[in-house]
């Protein structure tokens, strides 16, 4: 009798582990993997590099690791690179001591450009003369200025071509910030578009509503046009900026660069239909 | 993340390695888009030339609307300007080239407006002719080196390919005046 009551108890002990462990892999251990698959996923790792910053220091990417990166190509000779630099500088006294740093990747440049520039507005993070073995490795640098934004994981969680807002990249650096290392990282919202932007078309690089071919409307189309953008809402997230506006001043948006070239195709086919009637 | 690393690395692997290669087939090269930012071409202000003759030529280029390239006097140091080489090539040799007044832009990136030029871009020089050159076709190579920028970004310095050709005729052939268009508009050097 006290046997069977022996093996009923290991056997009960036996199912109340399996059970136990069950649950423990699909509700934790699997769903936390899971989480860290996305995130990794969504979020491509930052290819390594070794480079000399202008100063004849190593500068290597794998020595950030830990730290927030906002990684900058751009160039001496680019106007709206130059913009962005004081910013930057501005960025780096504030949060280095919490664990950032800006990397200038100096792109068709010369040695003796970016040094008198380096001198001239106080840098105060490394620079290096960059390559396109270098631009490559991260996909290729379509215009600059182009700047990717590293987490402490040394994942890209983000990327910017063009003139950026400081707000944005203050944005995203704090919330990046904020993630202790080897902390889960699946609430990172990118305060601006993470991938997939491009200058578009060379039609579509227009002053009037960036992002948007509009060289085949006429000058009352393009203005009836800005009209309709002008009062329309852009719906990209608490900007309260009308489409026209977004375009204008966030020519990376997504959501209202397509808002706007739905809008235009829409002009488009109404035209279309109009004409064929008559 | 990081404990993600020493959870599993078997699956990290195959995982970084499909991302690696998923960005390789999305990479861009530098410079790379749908169609250059500048085209044209050099054009002759006359059918042909004799020997001993300087015969007008011009480059004909159109900026892509939205972009905008550097005068060829930037108003800022730091800026690249457009030019127009063109190399000598016997019995031809390229005289300097006559650049258009820029027009002053506004740009988002800037305080003060600068020279750019935008859409049509017009381009003089002129050719000398050797004396004794003998009647024929002969081309000419040359660049047009310019760098782009949009209200908000930059593409990297680049060049445009040209070539010339001259057809050099007896002097007993008369000349025709083509493109007339073209030239009345550059001043001469």
């Amino acid at each position: 009798m006290n046997k069977q009551i022996k093996i009923l108890s290991g056997a009960v002990i036996a199912v109340a582990l399996a059970v136990g462990l069950y649950f423990l892999n699909t509700k934790w251990i699997v769903p936390a993997t899971a989480q860290r698959v996305n995130a990794a996923a969504k979020h491509p790792p930052a290819p390594a590099f070794d480079l000399t910053d202008i100063n004849g220091a190593k500068l290597s990417l794998a020595d950030y690791k830990g730290k927030v990166v906002l990684l900058d190509f751009w160039a001496t000779w680019c106007g709206p690179c130059r913009v962005e630099i004081p910013s930057f500088v501005q960025m780096q006294q504030k949060y280095a001591g919490q664990g950032f740093s800006v990397i200038g990747v100096a792109m068709q440049d010369s040695p003796d450009s970016v040094n008198k520039f380096y001198q001239e507005f106080h840098l105060n993070y490394p620079v290096a003369m960059g390559s396109s073995a270098v631009s490559s490795l991260y996909g290729g640098v379509f215009g600059l200025p182009t700047s990717f934004v590293i987490g402490r994981d040394g994942l890209i969680y983000s990327e910017h071509t063009g003139t950026t807002s400081p707000e944005v990249f203050e944005k995203e650096i704090q919330q990046l910030l904020a993630e202790k290392p080897g902390s889960d990282d699946g609430s990172f919202m990118p305060a601006g578009p993470e991938q997939d932007i491009d200058l578009g078309t060379p039609g579509e690089a227009n002053a009037d509503v960036p992002g948007v071919d509009v060289s085949k409307l006429s000058p009352v189309e393009l203005a009836a046009f800005e009209k309709q953008l002008d009062q329309a809402k852009c719906t990209c997230g608490g900007c309260k900026y009308s489409l026209l506006q977004c375009r204008r001043d966030d020519s990376t948006c997504p959501v209202s660069r397509k808002a706007a070239k739905e809008m235009l195709e829409k002009l488009r086919s109404d035209k279309s239909q109009a004409s064929n009637k008559t | 993340m990081q404990s993600f690393r020493t959870l599993d690395r078997t699956r990290i692997l195959p995982l970084a390695c499909g991302l690696a290669a998923g960005l390789l087939l999305a990479a861009r090269p530098l410079g790379a888009q749908a169609a250059p930012v500048v085209s044209g071409r050099m054009v002759l202000a006359t059918d042909g030339a004799h020997a001993g003759s300087t015969v007008k030529a011009a480059l004909v280029a159109e900026v892509t609307a939205g972009y905008h390239v550097n005068d060829h006097v930037p108003s800022l140091d730091y800026l690249i300007p457009t030019e127009l080489k063109l190399e000598a090539a016997l019995p031809l040799a390229p005289g300097s080239a006559v650049y258009p007044k820029g027009t002053a832009r506004k740009f988002a990136f800037l305080d003060t407006p600068i020279s750019v030029y935008e859409g049509k871009l017009v381009v003089g020089t002129q050719i000398q002719v050797a004396a004794n050159a003998r009647p024929g076709s002969y081309t000419l190579k040359g660049t047009l080196n310019y760098q782009a920028c949009n209200d908000h970004a930059c593409l990297p310095p680049t060049s445009l390919p040209l070539t010339l050709t001259v057809k050099v005729v007896p002097r007993s052939v008369g000349l025709k005046n083509v493109n007339p268009d073209v030239f009345r508009g550059i001043k001469s050097n």
